[in-house]
């Protein structure tokens, strides 16, 4: 069924190592418009490299990316910024003590008063409100500190933010880490409403299996650099994963 | 919500700023050296305590930008004292006094320039910087004067608006004020300053230039101790090189933290740095017209400042809970 949508972000046999260590070796993705992909693996995996790598953070030593079927070179977070390729971090990525609208439009604020250049606090406010209503999120006023909101209002106002700077391609780095069932009932809920708008591909590094397999489309498992198993969520459980995990432990243990 | 307990909720916030905590006090002092000395409020007395008050908030307005963004001048004061005898310098050479001041203005904010370009280039945390900067300018500023005070050159309407007219410093210092108000509430500038004290990784993700602002806080607040000095300079008519100093750098940097600029930076007000000035103006002057003993007055001017910062501490603990209830 994915293979109808038009492909948002693909990468072919990225290899990546630093010094002796080999963090990525071949690794490929594809991942279509109104698509989720989860990215499941331990620490130390390759996953979080992955990430770095679309985000133009780091540099692969071989293999390529393409966006929107076209091959482009990501030199910098601003490159793949510009390419609508954003990554949301959970704790990073707000100013505390700075309103969510403050936040939401940090460094691309809108101005007035010609010359004078002053911030443009009511058009602020209230594009806050609507991008924040476009995607469901409900807070009590756009004028609360994010330093008051709990971890999981937080991390959905950092995705309003990626989405209404035209982010395209998203990149959660575990999203529903440290979160209670509540809140991260409140990031699903957002990730479903993201995909149900069809337009914008979204990328999540996670360790939860079940959540894993109920939000997301597909799933990825990364070993020590390599993509060991990939398949659609509807044909795949968190007991067939646990069982490929456990058997590369076993492997790994009597090698 | 209903419109009155909206009100209530309104107030209630508006009387846990740090702001409105320092104005009560103010105000309640205010009262208290009026009913006990009937002088206070004379126009002579009202005058002297604007020139109390003035000097530490213009100072005030610089280290407010710099501890939002996590830095500090310990060297202000020493600018402070350094800018007059420039003037005076190239004043000495043939150059109108104008354009003297200008020379002055320009030789404190390449101080800042140097300050801010070694501690963000060379990862010096500014408290060592500006250490360093306080003894060299210091010795500068005695090796250039020799140590011996001079004359303010200057006609009389340079000099009034400069300082000798009584409340020429006052207007300065509320004009100063209204303008980093407006700079750190309602420019890219200020929230940009308060998002890279707040947290500068989040800052750096958003592309903002976190060098280019924390060194121009520092350009500016050199800049602004150096005004500082050449209008203390103009309104006692005579330069010291002893004037101003860490005593000066203090009173403004307490100022900012009574009126609830955080020391570990990403909030505080331009305003309350006003207010926190007013508060320890009133003060001293409250207690020099009352005949208090120097040795006394610095003990209660101390045990005010601790009484301040701890409520306002508290009072900001109160701020977030209020808030998330």
């Amino acid at each position: 069924m994915s293979d109808a949508k038009p492909e948002a972000i693909r990468a072919e046999s990225i290899t990546k190592t630093f010094g002796t260590v080999v963090a990525l070796n071949g690794v490929s993705l594809r991942v279509a418009r109104g698509e989720t992909l989860g990215i499941l693996g331990d620490n130390g995996a390759g996953k979080s490299t992955l990430i770095k790598i679309l985000t133009g953070f780091h540099q692969p030593d071989s293999g390529r990316v393409y966006v929107d079927g076209r091959p482009v070179s990501l030199n910098s977070v601003d490159e793949a910024r510009a390419l609508g390729i954003e990554c949301v971090y959970q704790d990073l990525a707000l100013v505390n003590g700075l309103s969510i609208y403050h936040n939401m439009f940090l460094n691309r604020e809108p101005l007035w008063g010609g010359l004078l250049r002053l911030l443009d606090h009511k058009t602020m406010r209230r594009r806050a409100r609507e991008a924040l209503a476009e995607i469901g999120v409900a807070v009590p006023s756009v004028e609360l500190e994010v330093g008051q909101l709990s971890g999981g209002q937080r991390q959905a106002i950092a995705v309003a933010r990626a989405v209404s700077s035209n982010a395209r391609i998203l990149l959660l780095d575990e999203p529903l880490a440290a979160m209670g069932a509540r809140e991260a009932r409140l990031i699903i809920d957002l990730i479903d409403r993201l995909k149900s708008r069809g337009d914008i591909a979204v990328v999540m590094i996670a360790h939860n299996y079940a959540q894993t397999l109920e939000i997301c489309d597909r799933v990825m498992l990364i070993q020590h650099g390599e993509v060991t198993f990939e398949s659609r969520t509807a044909a795949t459980s968190a007991e067939e994963l646990l069982d490929i995990v456990r058997r590369e432990y076993r492997a790994a243990r009597t090698a | 919500m209903t419109a009155p307990g909206g009100v209530a909720r309104r107030a209630y916030a508006l009387l846990l700023r740090p702001e409105a905590s320092v104005v009560v006090v103010s105000v309640a002092l205010i009262v208290y050296f009026e009913i006990a000395n009937r002088n206070f409020l004379t126009d002579a007395n009202v005058q002297t305590l604007s020139q109390f008050v003035a000097a530490p908030v213009i100072i005030a307005c610089g280290e407010i930008m710099l501890l939002i963004c996590r830095e500090i001048d310990l060297s202000v004061g020493q600018v402070f004292a350094l800018a007059p005898f420039i003037m005076e310098n190239v004043h000495d050479v043939g150059v109108p006094v104008p354009l003297a001041i200008v020379a002055a203005l320009l030789v404190s904010a390449l101080i800042g320039l140097a300050i801010g370009l070694i501690t963000i280039k060379l990862s010096i945390p500014s408290f060592i910087t500006t250490l360093g900067m306080l003894f060299l300018i210091t010795g500068l500023t005695l090796t250039i004067s020799r140590g011996y005070p001079a004359n303010t050159e200057g006609g009389p309407v340079l000099t009034g608006i400069m300082g000798v007219w009584g409340y020429a410093e006052i207007v300065w210092a509320l004009a100063i004020v209204a303008v980093m108000h407006v700079v750190l509430r309602h420019t890219r500038w200020g929230l940009h300053t308060t998002a890279i004290g707040g947290n500068i990784v989040a800052a750096a993700e958003a592309g903002i230039a976190i060098n280019r602002i924390k060194i121009g806080n520092f350009v500016l607040t050199s800049t602004l101790g150096g005004l500082t000095g050449l209008l203390e300079a103009f309104r006692v008519g005579s330069i010291d090189p002893l004037a101003g100093g860490s005593n000066i750098m203090f009173l403004g940097v307490a100022s900012g933290v009574i009126g609830g600029t955080a020391i570990a930076g990403g909030a505080g007000t331009i305003i309350g740095g006003l207010v926190g000035g007013i508060m320890l103006g009133v003060l001293q002057d409250g207690f020099t017209l009352q005949g208090i003993n120097a040795f006394t007055f610095d003990i209660v001017i101390g045990a005010a400042i601790l009484i301040a910062m701890i409520a306002n501490i508290h009072l900001a603990r109160l701020r977030t809970i209020g808030g998330r209830a």
